[in-house]
């Protein structure tokens, strides 16, 4: 197969820029991985397992936490469910791609990678496997390094500076930046409230509860508008 | 070993989240209710995390005035600039200052 070379630099210079916000994740959860005590290998194998931020440094946190195997788990699951929208919306592009594409192309389905690929849905076929491709492997060599730098600087930096802290500041980032209209904002309160009042639930539950109740609060104030 | 298995389970649920429209049903469009219900899944979920991760050993959530004021500073930061790495900076600096006062 022969690569537009073009395609290919057009990719890279679009992944570049949009790579940067990742990086204080890269790094936070590098560090997580120092404060969980888990194996250090075990902690950076989740990007590449995992290959999705929010969703390793939820399990690689509570983990450390103390949480319960299956919550941490569930946790997980639901906080990349939204995958299933991407997944969604980039199908029709990948019919006409070989087999081999439709089972590489799921794995590197960021939201970055997304976000990209999206404006390109109606590229020919191989330009735009040209394209995805090359924008993929640029974020996942980038996530992979960067991961592994989190780990030699988590060790480096003093437990007084509470940097465990950073995960939920940069959740709270997440929210406010995904939170564009009102259901959501209802979703996101309602998720935290009742987290808050199962707080007592043994192994940190009341997150599932808070994150159904949330889900559910949100589709309520989706109908009522 | 079992941050291992539950890294790779998560890591499979997540390929099968992002596959299952390419592979599987990609003639298929997802019911409009769980399309409606899957937009909420993010906000809720990342703010249910907010809190749990401050829940103490006792079943107590450590929220304060440090951790309060950073998350609305953070807020904030990230509602103008929609850079994370200004949320960061602006909410551990709150953090480390009020935590410094108090």
């Amino acid at each position: 197969m022969s690569w537009d070379r073009a395609v290919v630099k057009q990719a890279i210079a679009d992944a570049l820029p949009l790579y940067v916000p990742a990086i204080p994740f890269a790094l936070i959860i590098g560090l997580a991985v120092v404060d969980s005590g888990m194996n250090h290998f075990v902690g950076w194998s989740s990007a590449w397992l995992i290959f999705g931020g929010a969703a390793q440094l939820t399990v690689i946190s509570l983990l450390g936490a103390g949480t319960a195997l299956i919550a941490a788990i569930t946790a997980g699951l639901v906080v990349n469910a939204r995958h299933v929208m991407y997944s969604a919306a980039v199908a029709p592009a990948f019919q006409g791609q070989p087999r081999w594409m439709q089972w590489i192309g799921p794995y590197v389905l960021i939201d970055q990678l997304f976000a990209l690929s999206s404006l390109r849905l109606d590229n020919d076929p191989k330009t735009f496997r040209t394209y995805y491709l090359a924008a993929g492997a640029t974020f996942w060599t980038l996530w992979q390094t960067s991961v592994a730098a989190g780990l030699f600087i988590g060790p480096v930096i003093p437990d007084s500076w509470s940097l465990e802290f950073a995960v939920p500041i940069l959740f709270i980032g997440l929210i406010v930046i995904g939170v564009d209209r009102f259901p959501k904002l209802v979703a996101a309160l309602a998720g935290a409230g009742v987290t808050y009042l199962f707080a007592g639930l043994p192994n940190r539950a009341g997150l599932l509860v808070g994150a159904a109740v949330g889900v559910l609060a949100g589709t309520i104030a989706e109908r009522l508008r | 070993m079992t941050a291992l298995v539950a890294i790779a389970v998560v890591g499979l649920g997540t390929y099968m989240s992002r596959a299952v429209f390419i592979l599987a049903l990609a003639n298929r469009r997802i019911p409009d209710p769980i399309l409606v219900a899957l937009q909420f899944v993010a906000p809720a979920v990342l703010s249910a995390l907010v809190v749990a991760l401050l829940i103490n050993e006792d079943g107590s959530v450590g929220i304060g005035l440090p951790e309060l004021s950073a998350f609305a500073v953070g807020a904030l930061v990230a509602y103008r600039t929609r850079n994370h790495i200004y949320t960061l900076a602006a909410g551990m600096g709150v953090f480390w200052v009020f935590r410094a006062l108090i």
